[in-house]
């Protein structure tokens, strides 16, 4: 039900956002720090999920508090002319890639012990017979 | 039941959301040229900004030389003119003391005539242009025959008198333009020229005139 949620919500959103109108160029580097970090929320949350210890609270605040804090931070590195979005950029994906780490171990793990166990299987068999 | 419809919900949303952003972004990089100068960042305008600055004052420096040297050409023309004013107008007082323009002036008249005694020769024509010449006559004429450097006053056999190899005919009407009260005295001066053809009986008068009209060389051989 859930991954039937995220595909409909993908569908609908791919539909809105190549229908929406252009962004000025401007504003267009802040949408894209705000992309890094939802997806960097994202990518923690489906981690979180591996871990078993996901919250719908910390993921939704996550998902909407890091994204405003990266464009308020870009917003405030333009005004004192430090390029603050790289740093927030090298966090976010540095977090992304140990998140991403973490659900790879995960499910290489979950293939390693699959292929085990269909050994096993087939060395009982073997027995058997 | 109920929580996992709301984790749904949520998950479902954020999603959506993210895949909007995603996909306006993606066409908002897609569609913007990033070479338009509305799109261009402010370091780039910048950079943009000083590359024109600088090729406006490499054309500027170009338009200073270029009027410099418009105004050196300007001068040379003027230069030019001047001279060519210049020799005009030496060609007209060259032209004057050739006898190749009428001129106007104050100066006198003297009208010689035949009388029943005496003729008038073409010696005494040829002493009174003489002696005008040295009176300081700028111009002088016979009978509107103007006198130059290469004019002749000649007789052919005491018959008939030809100035500038034509025939005149009297009365001899000579005319001189310069200094009138010089000419005149000249001529009038005690023993002078007047004096000495009255005393040969011929017929000298001189008239004084503010406006004589000698007219051009005519025969530019």
């Amino acid at each position: 039900m859930i991954y039937i949620g995220i595909i409909l919500g993908c569908v609908i959103g791919a539909i809105i956002g190549s229908m929406a109108p252009v962004i000025p160029y401007t504003y267009s580097s802040y949408l894209s720090i705000a992309i890094v970090a939802a997806l960097d929320t994202v990518f923690g949350g489906i981690a979180s999920v591996i871990k078993k210890n996901f919250d719908l609270k910390i993921f939704l605040s996550g998902f909407f508090g890091n994204s405003i804090l990266s464009i308020a931070l870009t917003y405030l590195g333009e005004k004192l002319n430090v390029d603050i979005y790289l740093a927030a950029i090298v966090v976010f994906v540095g977090r992304m890639f140990m998140n991403l780490g973490i659900i790879r171990r995960y499910y290489i793990d979950k293939w390693v012990t699959m292929i085990e166990k269909r050994k096993n299987k087939k060395v009982k068999e073997e027995v058997k017979e | 039941m109920k929580a996992k419809i709301t984790i749904t919900i949520s998950i479902a949303c954020t999603a959506l959301i993210l895949t909007m952003i995603m996909f306006t972004q993606f066409k908002t990089v897609d569609e913007t040229d990033i070479t338009a100068l509305e799109t261009m960042r402010e370091t780039e305008l910048r950079t943009e900004l000083a590359s024109w600055k600088e090729k406006y004052e490499d054309v500027e420096s170009k338009i200073e030389e270029t009027n410099a040297k418009i105004d050196e050409y300007k001068k040379e023309l003027d230069n030019d003119a001047n001279t060519a004013e210049l020799l005009q107008n030496e060609i007209k007082e060259a032209e004057s003391y050739l006898g190749y323009n009428s001129l106007q002036g104050q100066g006198v008249i003297i009208t010689l005539k035949n009388t029943e005694l005496r003729d008038i020769d073409y010696s005494d024509i040829l002493a009174l242009v003489n002696e005008l010449n040295a009176a300081g006559a700028e111009a002088i004429s016979i009978n509107d025959e103007r006198v130059i450097s290469i004019t002749d006053i000649i007789t052919v056999k005491y018959i008939s008198i030809l100035v500038n190899t034509k025939r005149i005919q009297a009365p001899y009407i000579i005319k001189a333009i310069g200094d009138k009260k010089y000419l005149e005295s000249a001529l009038n001066i005690k023993g002078g020229y007047i004096d000495l053809k009255k005393s040969e009986e011929k017929s000298v008068e001189c008239v004084v005139d503010d406006n004589i009209i000698i007219p051009a060389y005519e025969d530019k051989r």
